[in-house]
């Protein structure tokens, strides 16, 4: 167990180390003098050897990385050139509003996704199990920004029902929060919802099938009890994971949902920091995300391998 | 397989084995098989006239995609503008037809190019696993841990907000899924009897590669390629509704939904079309490659 966990962290790290370096050298590709980048376009020869020392950038390269990465270790990623804020403290900032996001999205992808999955296994092969295949189907196709667009075009626009764009803090307005956040955490979900909803599915169809199962209802259980407690609890397993490597395409899918209702979070912030060309910004909000998406998936590992311990021994013989 | 004349009184038997029929009849059914699967049927055939639409969009559009004309601003569907015109006087229709030719060729050109170094690498690191595997394949975790979109957005910045950018940001986005499959695949078929019998005729590692492996895992990369191409025409649709893609004039689904978006209350017909444009290619090439994948699985008679 220990040593699972041991090597399971241990390549945690070296991914994160990895991350570090790609990040680093992508920014480095950026063509032109980085200090000019930095100091933006009205700064002098003198303010751009000032930079350079600041940064080091007159260093040599692995010089410049190591201090780089020191500093991030210590939290400290840069400056906004825009705002010349710190880019922790602007994501700090931000990133609330997506976790929200995220989190009320993710209700409702698991809220419709697993119903309908274990629904669609029990009655496999039915009229139900067939439309709720085609609408899963429809639903990895549908382009999130125009499903977004769409539904303020029919719920905001034609029938005034919800707010179009805009954000308020819980905090200050609960209602109004929840009422902007409805649509951009229905549409941020519709894709991840279509995604599970064919997991829970195959995985059903899957412990259906076995033994026990068979078992409970051959003892003469109502199908609801096989279902929901006999086959649901190893049903979901795989799910756990899905939804650990569903993280990233949810990051993503927040930066367009953001932009469509003018949310004012983590995915417009980096938006806006590529149009306005703040490189550090960028820098900052690409390696939170991969960071944390590594870190996302570790503990769906851990806590999945806690759960069962027939897979935390074979994980760890797949690993080596 | 023997090219047998005249096998029609042959019809073939649930779970008969394809290898000893004749020809024509293996043809025959391959083509009932297909043909069973009316959904991926129809999905190939959209595909297909999609790829028709790209190809000769010049023929199919009415009007000329960038020209403006400042009298027909924002007109509703007519028979002249049969999606109407968008907000510079530009005929919707003959734009949607033209993005087309955009989205396949960001769709397919990305997928092409994470195949070209996907493949190569994955093959690579299965082969001769060891020291290259474990290198390669750590790099893999780390680049398959930027989220698609934001690595892709990254690469954008890096590179510039241009169609050709936006294909390579996406294809090398999308490179890391190809590794890892690829290396899965010639793990197991490594494995197989005829790889053990090739190599001990004495193949060289190329000729192994090439001639036994890649063949064998062929059609499970051709399936991958089907289901992560309408990912791929997704993602460029994104990158360009965020202006990080094709830039205008060039008529593209993904910056016509841009602009579309400022005009929701007054001419709702821009937002339409391009979007169900995205969605019919996407759905279509999701059914063709799902019907793909269980054509191609052996165990399916």
């Amino acid at each position: 167990m220990l040593d699972f966990l041991a090597q399971r962290v241990a390549i945690s790290a070296l991914t994160l180390f990895l991350i570090t370096l790609i990040v680093f050298t992508g920014v480095r590709m950026i063509p032109g003098d980085p200090a000019r980048t930095m100091a933006g376009t009205d700064a002098d020869e003198a303010g751009l050897q000032e930079i350079r020392e600041k940064y080091g950038l007159d260093q040599p390269i692995p010089v410049q990385y190591v201090r780089w990465l020191t500093l991030a270790l210590r939290g400290d990623l840069g400056e906004s050139i825009r705002t010349r804020e710190s880019v922790v403290k602007i994501v700090a900032l931000k990133l609330p509003i997506t976790i929200q996001l995220a989190g009320f999205s993710l209700l409702i992808a698991l809220g419709i996704a697993i119903p309908a999955g274990i629904f669609s296994a029990v009655r496999r092969n039915t009229v139900w199990d067939l439309l709720a295949n085609a609408v899963s189907l429809c639903g990895v196709s549908i382009p999130t920004f125009w499903l977004g667009i769409m539904l303020i075009l029919l719920i905001s626009v034609r029938l005034h029902l919800l707010p179009a764009s805009g954000f308020v803090s819980f905090l200050q307005d609960p209602l109004g929060n929840l009422q902007r956040m409805l649509m951009p955490a229905f549409v941020l979900g519709a894709a991840l919802a279509a995604v599970l909803m064919r997991q829970t599915r195959n995985s059903m169809i899957e412990v259906m099938s076995a033994n026990y199962v068979r078992t409970a209802y051959s003892k003469g259980l109502a199908e609801r009890v096989v279902v929901l407690r006999h086959a649901l609890r190893n049903g979901l397993i795989p799910i756990v994971t899905i939804l650990g490597l569903q993280m990233g395409a949810l990051m993503g899918g927040a930066v367009v949902t953001e932009q469509i209702f003018v949310i004012p979070g983590f995915g417009r912030l980096i938006v806006e920091a590529v149009f306005t060309r703040d490189y550090p910004l960028v820098q900052g909000v690409v390696l939170i995300t991969a960071s944390s998406y590594v870190l996302i998936n570790l503990l769906v590992d851990v806590s999945y391998s806690l759960l069962n311990p027939r897979i935390r021994v074979k994980g760890a013989a797949d690993e080596s | 397989m023997s090219p047998e004349g005249g096998g029609t009184a042959a019809v073939p038997q649930e779970g008969a084995d394809a290898a000893m029929a004749p020809a024509p009849v293996v043809r025959r059914r391959t083509w009932r098989r297909a043909l069973r699967r009316p959904p991926a049927v129809a999905g190939a055939v959209i595909v297909c006239l999609f790829l028709l639409m790209a190809i000769a969009a010049p023929w199919i559009a009415t009007g000329d995609p960038v020209r403006t004309n400042w009298g027909q601003i924002r007109k509703a569907p007519t028979l002249a503008h049969p999606f109407g015109t968008d907000d510079l006087g530009r005929d919707v229709y003959s734009r949607v037809v033209w993005g087309a030719r955009t989205s396949m060729q960001a769709g397919v050109l990305s997928i092409l190019l994470a195949i070209a170094v996907g493949v190569p690498t994955g093959l690579t690191a299965g082969y001769y696993r060891g020291v290259t595997d474990q290198v390669i394949m750590r790099l893999t975790d780390a680049w398959l841990s930027f989220p698609f979109l934001i690595l892709a957005i990254g690469l954008v910045s890096i590179l510039g907000p241009s169609l050709v950018n936006a294909t390579v940001a996406i294809g090398t986005a999308a490179t890391p899924t190809y590794i890892r499959l690829t290396r899965g695949l010639v793990l197991s078929a490594g494995q197989e009897d005829y790889v053990q019998g090739a190599r001990a005729l004495g193949g060289g590692d190329l000729r192994m590669m090439l001639r036994h492996i890649l063949p064998n895992i062929f059609s499970a990369l051709l399936v991958q390629a089907t289901v992560s191409i309408p990912g791929a025409i997704i993602a460029e649709a994104i990158l360009s509704f965020l202006g990080l893609g094709v830039q205008p004039p060039t008529p593209s689904w993904g910056t016509m939904l841009n602009t579309a978006q400022q005009f929701l209350e007054t001419a709702p017909w821009m937002a339409w079309w391009p979007g169900l444009a995205i969605f019919f290619l996407a759905l279509s090439f999701n059914l063709a490659g799902d019907g793909l994948r269980d054509f191609l699985d052996p165990k399916d008679y």
